[in-house]
């Protein structure tokens, strides 16, 4: 699954680890899912697209 | 990711080397030598305290590459309870089955005490993974113990038709769980040389 989310980080000019912060997660986890290593949970997406004000599918996006 | 203070050679892998190394080849030494109970206790006990800044080490190096939690610190204090609580109970169980010479009861209380630092840390890994908040973090280390199952039950499979056949001498079932933590710890080296 792709993902924006380094360019809505970047947008906010938020580093890796002020998202991970925000996120309460840790930074390698922001790296593995903006690198597409890493699919997250709906929990997790939820919350992120709740942290960025977007619907999910404006920041996952299908293959 | 920052990992500019990252060592061309982690401390950890070094501090861990000389733990493994030091453990291992005090208990062979003490085996070859042929060493007393207390004795081997003793000796071994010193590489044993190798394992504190080893696990520092770790924790320092994972927070500067940001997959350190709260989670995984709380695991490794009870690591260290394992670690040492363990060395403790095998030296009872040696010493005072060599002096008392038990039987019955007594007998099969001592020789199950160095298992239950062994349980405390089943129980240590499990809460670890319904501690662990992060949930990539969980995955890798979910990966991670299914890596070391597998490796326990491809040497146990293996030894064990090897023994059927008279071939190898039987080896003690207590084997399983460092088999399985050095599973573990190959799964974990594969994950972070496959994410490089």
């Amino acid at each position: 699954m792709k993902n924006r989310l380094k360019v809505l980080r970047a947008e906010r000019d938020w580093t890796q680890g002020d998202l991970a912060d925000a996120l309460e997660i840790s930074r390698q986890s922001i790296n593995a899912i903006e690198t597409g290593k890493y699919d997250p949970s709906l929990p997790l997406a939820f919350k992120i697209a709740d942290l960025f004000g977007m619907p999910i599918e404006q920041i996952f996006l299908r293959d | 990711m920052n990992t500019a203070s990252q060592p061309r050679i982690r401390k950890s892998y070094l501090w861990g080397a000389a733990f493994f190394i030091g453990t291992f080849g005090m208990g062979i030494t003490a085996r070859v030598l042929d060493w007393g109970g207390w004795q081997t206790m003793v000796a071994i006990m010193v590489p044993m305290l190798l394992l504190i800044p080893f696990i520092r080490s770790m924790e320092r190096e994972k927070g500067i590459s940001g997959c350190y939690s709260p989670a995984m610190r709380a695991y490794n204090r009870r690591a260290i309870v394992f670690a040492l609580s363990y060395m403790i109970a095998l030296f009872v169980a040696i010493m005072a089955t060599d002096a008392v010479k038990p039987t019955g009861v007594l007998a099969y209380a001592l020789a199950v005490l160095p298992s239950l630092p062994i349980i405390y840390m089943v129980y240590s890994m499990g809460k670890y993974l319904t501690d662990e908040a992060d949930e990539y973090l969980r995955m890798k280390t979910v990966i991670a113990a299914l890596f070391g199952t597998g490796v326990l039950l491809v040497v146990a499979t293996f030894w064990g038709f090897l023994e059927s056949f008279k071939l190898v001498p039987h080896q003690p079932g207590w084997w399983a769980v460092p088999i399985w933590a050095i599973g573990l710890g190959l799964g974990q080296f594969w994950q972070q040389v496959r994410d490089k």
